[in-house]
């Protein structure tokens, strides 16, 4: 007897667990409240573990399940790191938004305003400066410490 | 593959890049007009549809497929709906509620291709994440989708370019596999060599000599405990959480060894992070 699951049901499979890494890779390139991304971060992951049990199904194995036991492990460690970073975050700024951490960049990149951005504001170009190179960026700089432990200042 | 399979592909993902890009929040938070939400969903749903119809149909003869692959369709158009509303909803509290969307829809995947014990798993485990999501969410985000930040969105256009083009390199790749819409089976035929399941392989690919040396390998590979099938008969499929338990603890032992150490090395972590007191705190203390 052949198997009944064929490669176009693995084809279907694929195609639905592509989508869902893409919406949830859109949510977390596009949006700026830190839950709603922590929950595309998820649906990115839902999209892998739909394909990997799609997999082993199509291969006869345990594998793509066991992957996916690995991953939902994963999303749990993941789960607790993100809700405490986001606790943290959330005292030393009072703000869900990710776009007041921009000062955590590289220096030399300069924080945009993303209002003004949205605004359609065209930014000054340079196009006549001194020619300039790409550089490798180096790591995050640690931002500036409150005065007072942030600790202290809670509400 | 087919011309028509492509064409399809690009049609679908760009309605639904149109519709994805009028739903997301933009601007400077102001209110939208009620047009541009229609249009938006009237676009994104245009665009789900032509990725279903990418799918190959079920087979309609005996009932039991044809009931299989309505669900299929009822899931995946339910995963997909559920994502596109999680990630443009103004409000987290109904971003939450659409993930709930489509991790029952993943659920019921999985249920569909066979995996039961990880459908339940994957309802439990996310049940209990979207409960702690909404208690953050009660916790600090007290203003009820009415904060600026829910109401705009970084670089919306670019974002959505960037996802969808990638949506549609996967889809135009997976175009090329066969399908009941991708009718040029002859063409892909070489492909398809390449994607025979593991086990067909190897009794077809060194057919010659049982003792032959990569034979022997691949056997050892293949041991009897990682197939889903009694002796690889796919008409005596194993029970699910027994096999799969054999399968966890017999060939993937490390595996679980590795992923109780993440946990453990994550929970101190969270700790860590999450803890009021400062890091030096307690030694000067004492």
């Amino acid at each position: 007897m052949t198997d009944p699951f064929s490669i176009e049901l693995l084809t279907n499979y694929l195609l639905v667990g592509a989508a869902l890494f893409a919406l949830g890779m859109l949510g977390f390139i596009a949006r700026r409240n830190l839950i709603v991304m922590f929950l595309s971060a998820e649906m990115m992951l839902q999209g892998v573990a739909l394909s990997l049990v799609a997999f082993g199904r199509f291969h006869g194995n345990w594998s793509g399940q066991i992957f996916t036991i690995v991953i939902l492990t994963i999303a749990a460690c993941e789960a607790s790191i993100a809700l405490a970073l986001i606790v943290v975050l959330y005292n030393r700024r009072s703000s869900l938004d990710v776009t007041v951490w921009q000062d955590v960049r590289e220096p030399g990149i300069e924080p945009v305003d993303v209002a003004a951005e949205a605004r359609g504001a065209v930014l000054a170009t340079d196009a006549d400066g001194t020619e300039t190179y790409p550089t490798l960026t180096p790591a995050g700089v640690e931002p500036a410490h409150p005065i007072r432990p942030w600790t202290e200042r809670r509400r | 593959m087919t011309e028509a399979s492509s064409i399809l592909a690009t049609v679908g993902v760009l309605l639904g890049a149109i519709g994805t890009y009028l739903l997301l929040p933009q601007g400077r938070g102001e209110d939208k007009a009620r047009a541009s939400y229609v249009a938006g969903g009237l676009f994104a749903s245009l665009g789900l549809i032509g990725f279903l119809a990418l799918m190959t149909l079920p087979a309609l003869s005996p009932l039991d497929d044809l009931i299989a692959g309505s669900f299929f369709y009822l899931f995946a158009a339910g995963a997909i709906g559920c994502g596109v509303m999680t990630v443009t909803s103004r409000s987290p509290v109904y971003s939450a509620l659409w993930f709930a969307g489509v991790a029952v829809s993943t659920a019921g995947l999985f249920l569909l291709a066979g995996a039961q014990f990880l459908a339940a798993g994957n309802t439990i485990v996310y049940a209990g994440a979207i409960v702690v999501t909404f208690l953050f969410v009660i916790m600090l985000a007290q203003m009820e989708g009415k904060a600026a930040y829910d109401r705009s969105s970084r670089s919306p256009g670019r974002a959505v370019f960037t996802s969808f083009l990638l949506l549609w390199s996967l889809a135009y790749c997976l175009a090329g596999l066969p399908g009941s819409r991708r009718e040029d089976v002859a063409a892909t035929a070489a492909a398809e060599d390449r994607l025979r399941p593991g086990r067909v392989l190897g009794a077809d690919f060194f057919p010659k000599a049982a003792d032959a040396a990569p034979r022997v390998a691949l056997e050892r590979s293949l041991r009897p405990s990682s197939s889903l099938f009694i002796e690889g008969d796919p008409a005596r499929p194993k029970p699910n959480v027994a096999g799969l338990g054999e399968a966890l603890y017999t060939d993937h032992l490390l595996t679980v060894e590795l992923a109780g150490s993440i946990l453990f090395v994550a929970l101190i972590a969270a700790v860590l992070i999450a803890d009021p007191k400062p890091i030096g705190g307690a030694g000067k203390a004492a």
